[in-house]
């Protein structure tokens, strides 16, 4: 197992109002060519700050410390011409899919066209080969219909059908690592097994490495191969998903298993209300 | 038996979009018993919020009846109505927008006293204080400001502002979904021993069913606007017998722990 | 008093509370420096500015102090500037959130009726309650926030029905907090920062309409103004130019500074939203 990339004493801060806030501190984590990796956490873990940092969509306020080592060599692909770059590019090495996609997505241009123009940039491909990239993509992300909906707008879709459209959008360079940030909290729960179960299989059929996002153990576990579990801005521990579920070293991964409840877990209701 | 504290029958509410007509809510029919959870699942867009809005006079109905406390709920208007929104309370999912972002605590706690004249303003911030003791907070907090809290402090002084009034019924509105896990917890257990303690009834709306079969006395499955099934919640979810019950179970995310839990 | 500190960072800021607080000086002293009355002879008529320091600014056709007019000056153009702005923003507040929180029939009638207002231009309209009713002080502050309160009433309306649609305001209702109150302690508030926004241009053309007005003889006649100034000088401009190009130049002037100070409060706040 190759490393894709090797994380070494990363920390950021922000600032806010005069102040620095710490959102990761000393971050030391190895990504597996190929691997699929969920990065767990509640709010103000440090999660997201993570995975803005591995893809380089930090802002430039943002105080960065420590470093992210790439295996350039990964990169290389058939129609992405080797270069000399030391760190992957946003967009066409790296997909990104955020929790929200209206807010990834423009408004006013054809989602047909902004998959295009992913490729066209990228790939340097023409308009008629990059369009008819798009309406692949279309038809791997599932999108009923596929040629009409090249022409459809973003807010004549459910957000389900965006979140599936973000994803094309994100995949279209053929990037080597995929990134969902939360990419399923805004949806419903029968959406979001749907928009998994897509990702899962995207992931193995172009072997692109994951890094999955979410606040939610059960559904990392039922996705990832390993779990990080982070916490105040540190990681907690990292390890096999078994392992980390079974076995968890760390007390608040304990209580973060426990205070999971899964449709097998012990009622709460003291069963001496009023209806009998 | 004595009758329901809330009936709702035939309710129908229809927008239009574009020409077409849609219904958002078709016919649906429940009943709450004095101090049950009554909890309403399904996915997006199966009406869920649309039931909790029409309940509360947020919108009208189209069509239907609503009996709260032995009274046909939708004859109440002006005053009237005002004054009995004391016992129908709400509690929404995120905390932070469900409030006044000019607001301290305690002038949200202050609102629903002085309006329905629960105590003189020399008693009210006695009053207030009990109120967030109540809910497991400090009373020192009253002075500070609602964006300074955080979001689990917040959905607790969206609890004491719902109890105010002493209600009878309060709709939770995916009031637990916009959580952290480690707080979710300790919010539920409020839930339920502020039902235990005072017999209050809940009108329970979430897409969760591991919360749902946790917490509800009975559920109802809603898809596209309609009632799919309902019955005694871990009946229901154990044992699903319609189309989307099935799937929202399926859909449910597992986690397989082999240890004891 | 960071907040003071940001305002203060921004150029335009700086020059316009510069000038504002020089003019707001002036206006404050008037009585201190020029105790008696300004309309009274000082010296000879139509004396040249930097001839006699004890009259720095010259004296007029009727031999009064030029100086010690403008420094009156500037109190009727400052008071009735404010009062006017401050009389439209609160009607057109008021206005505003009622038809946008009311909806239906109430809003219906507000709005026709603004727009009745604002096809009439705002001079004719106050132009012509003047002459009806007879200048004075008050009715010239009434005239002007007659033909300026439309622009605060659209802006308001426009924010009340988003703001109308959020859960907090769901909330008060739930509570059963009356309409009336939901409308102007729960809405209002968070509807004016765009509406104050707009304080700044309506002060500005509140004092070039009280300009105007006096220019053209209807202002209070028992107050010396600038615009009473321009008009006095206008029968020799060719041979005293300095009568109307002094009272010109502070009117230009004050106009300026309400604009270059609004333009800070402007980019201040922004600034603040950004960071929140």
């Amino acid at each position: 197992m190759t490393a894709l990339l090797s994380i070494r004493d990363l920390s950021v801060a922000y600032r806010r109002d005069g102040r620095e806030v710490a959102a990761l501190k000393n971050i030391n984590l190895d990504i597996a060519s190929g691997e699929r990796l969920a990065i767990i956490g509640e709010s103000g873990s440090g999660k997201s700050t993570l995975a803005l940092a591995i893809a380089g969509l930090l802002p430039a306020s943002a105080r960065i410390g420590g470093r992210i080592d790439w295996q350039m060599s990964e990169f290389r692909s058939p129609h992405q011409p080797s270069c000399l770059r030391k760190t992957p590019l946003s967009g066409r090495d790296i997909g990104f899919v955020f929790q929200d996609p209206s807010a990834s997505l423009d408004p006013v241009m054809p989602i047909g066209k902004q998959i295009a123009e992913v490729a066209r940039t990228h790939l340097g491909l023409g308009w008629p080969q990059a369009y008819a990239r798009a309406r692949t993509l279309l038809e791997r992300v599932r999108l009923p219909d596929p040629g009409t909906a090249l022409r459809t707008f973003p807010h004549q879709l459910s957000g389900g059908q965006k979140q599936r459209v973000a994803i094309a959008a994100a995949i279209a360079a053929g990037p080597k690592l995929l990134i969902a940030d939360e990419a399923t909290s805004a949806l419903d729960t029968i959406v979001q097994a749907e928009i998994v179960s897509l990702i899962r299989q995207l992931v193995s059929e172009d072997g692109m490495t994951l890094l999955f996002v979410s606040h939610d153990i059960a559904l990392a576990a039922e996705l990832a191969e390993r779990i990080a579990v982070f916490r105040h801005g540190e990681l907690v521990e990292i390890g096999a998903t078994a392992e980390i579920v079974n076995a968890p070293r760390h007390a608040y991964t304990r209580a973060l298993l426990d205070a999971h409840i899964g449709l097998d877990a012990e009622p709460m209701l003291r069963r001496a209300g009023a209806s009998a | 038996m004595n009758s329901p504290l809330l009936t709702v029958s035939g309710l129908a509410k229809r927008y239009r979009r574009g020409g077409k007509t849609i219904a958002a809510v078709d016919d649906v029919s429940f009943a709450i018993e004095p101090g049950e959870t009554l909890a309403l699942a399904g996915p997006s867009g199966s009406g869920k919020s649309t039931i909790a809005r029409l309940v509360l006079r947020l919108i009208e109905p189209d069509a239907g009846r609503i009996q709260f406390e032995g009274d046909d709920f939708l004859a109440l208007s002006g005053s009237a109505l005002r004054a009995r929104r004391a016992r129908l309370q709400m509690v929404f999912q995120d905390p932070l927008a469900a409030f006044n972002p000019r607001a301290t605590v305690a002038r949200l706690l202050d609102d629903p006293l002085r309006i329905h004249g629960i105590a003189s303003r020399a008693e009210r911030p006695r009053r207030i204080a009990a109120l967030l003791e109540r809910v497991g907070l400090n009373a020192d907090l009253a002075p500070r400001a609602i964006h300074e809290i955080s979001g689990g402090q917040r959905q607790r002084i969206a609890i004491a502002r719902a109890i105010a009034t002493n209600p009878s019924l309060i709709v939770l509105d995916e009031a637990v979904s916009a959580l952290d896990v480690s707080v979710r917890g300790d919010i539920l257990n409020l839930l339920l021993d502020l039902q235990a303690k005072e017999r209050i009834a809940y009108l329970f709306i979430s897409h969760d069913l591991g919360v749902v079969r946790a917490i509800a006395h009975r559920v109802v499955i809603l898809d596209a606007g309609r009632i799919a099934e309902s019955g005694d919640a871990r009946a229901v979810i154990g044992a699903p017998q319609s189309a989307i019950g099935k799937a929202l179970v399926m859909a449910t995310p597992k986690l397989h722990r082999t240890t004891a839990s | 008093m960071s907040v003071v500190r940001r305002f203060l960072r921004t150029p335009e800021a700086i020059a316009g509370t510069i000038i504002l607080a020089a003019l707001f000086a002036m206006a404050l002293s008037a009585s201190l420096f020029f105790p008696g009355d300004p309309q009274a002879i000082a010296g000879p008529a139509l004396l040249p500015p930097f001839q006699d320091w004890s009259l720095p600014l010259g004296t007029d056709r009727l031999g009064r102090d030029v100086l010690a007019e403008l420094f009156h000056g500037a109190r009727t153009s400052l008071a009735v500037g404010l009062a006017a702005a401050a009389a439209a923003l609160v009607i057109g507040a008021i206005v505003g959130t009622l038809a946008g929180f009311a909806g239906g029939l109430v809003d219906e009638i507000l709005m026709r009726t603004t727009d009745a207002f604002q096809t009439v231009p705002g001079f004719l309209l106050a132009l012509a309650f003047v002459s009806v009713v007879g200048p004075s002080l008050s009715v010239v502050v009434m005239a002007i926030a007659l033909g300026a309160w439309t622009g605060p009433a659209r802006v308001a309306r426009a924010e009340v029905l988003s703001i109308r649609e959020r859960d907090y305001v769901a909330g008060a209702r739930v509570i059963g907090m009356h309409p009336l109150e939901i409308a102007f302690r729960e809405v209002l508030p968070n509807a004016l920062p765009p509406v104050l926004a707009l304080s700044s241009v309506i002060v500005a053309a509140a004092i070039l309409t009280e300009a105007a007005l006096s220019f053209l003889g209807l202002g209070d006649p028992n107050r010396v103004t600038w615009g009473g100034m321009i008009a006095e000088g206008r029968t020799v401009l060719r041979t005293a130019p300095f009568l109307s190009i002094i009272p010109g130049v502070t009117l230009v002037l004050t106009v300026l500074g309400v604009y270059l100070a609004g333009e800070g409060v402007v980019e201040t706040t922004a600034v603040r939203r950004s960071l929140s």
